[in-house]
């Protein structure tokens, strides 16, 4: 069964996510896209996204993240969070079926790394608050 | 209320631009084709009953790098792709999409590489 694709929204209506994404070059937002599409279409645990669809590790646990790099090896990467549970369970979150929720992006340059606090303040924060809403708050 | 999911319409819209579409195009491509090789190998290990550590065991690799593999947790390393294949007695082969005389025609795109 094909899982959802939803966008975290934020308490002021803003999609963080999909504001990311308009500001990317076209075929990143396409590459995204893609990868989407292709891991909503054959859901974890199955092989799916070509190998630009990876979980995260350490403070970032419980995380996915989509791993592209655009013009001059700037780096991107949108950051996912999985819900799956019993119906009943989905029906209470609001969800229609087992979901992946894209929470936020960032880019970098080459050769440079994300600090703690960029993932604690662009990613974290921002999930946490997903996981918060009962029901969720989703981009319509 | 809306049919379609915020995801969709935006998708929708977006694919109005050539370049995206295009891209978005070749990308479900190159995606399908890895997803491919990889699912291949994991039915054919499943379908000789051998279980993941057995064949990390086989080809001297750490077992957690077979379950990554397998379960989208790390990106596909092709000397890993090849050993495995060779284990289960199988082989990759890259597959011409188009004949000679087209692919003169083609910069880019003419091959795909499939689980044998």
């Amino acid at each position: 069964m094909a899982w959802r694709i939803e966008y975290y929204e934020q308490h002021d209506g803003s999609v963080p996510a999909a504001k990311f994404l308009d500001g990317c070059p076209a075929k990143i937002d396409a590459q995204f896209n893609a990868v989407l599409d292709a891991v909503a279409a054959a859901p974890p645990p199955r092989f799916s996204g070509g190998g630009k669809w990876e979980a995260m590790h350490g403070s970032m646990g419980g995380y996915y993240e989509i791993r592209l790099t655009g013009p001059g090896r700037e780096q991107f990467r949108l950051f996912c969070l999985l819900e799956n549970a019993a119906p009943s369970e989905l029906r209470r979150r609001g969800l229609k079926a087992p979901s992946v929720v894209v929470i936020n992006g960032m880019r970098k340059p080459h050769r440079t790394t994300f600090t703690d606090r960029d993932y604690r303040k662009h990613v974290r924060a921002l999930g946490e608050d997903h996981l918060a809403n009962i029901p969720r708050r989703l981009a319509q | 209320m809306k049919r379609t999911g915020f995801h969709e319409r935006r998708r929708t819209e977006r694919m109005r631009d050539p370049e995206f579409r295009d891209e978005y195009e070749r990308a479900r491509r190159e995606i399908e084709q890895i997803d491919s090789v990889v699912r291949s190998l994991d039915e054919l290990r499943e379908s000789t009953g051998m279980s993941k550590t057995d064949l990390a065991r086989r080809i001297g690799r750490n077992p957690s790098s077979i379950r990554r593999l397998f379960t989208s947790r790390s990106n596909p390393e092709l000397r890993l792709v090849v050993q495995i294949a060779n284990d289960l007695d199988a082989d990759i082969i890259v597959v011409p999409r188009h004949k000679k005389r087209d692919r003169r025609l083609q910069s880019d795109e003419c091959a795909s590489v499939a689980a044998a």
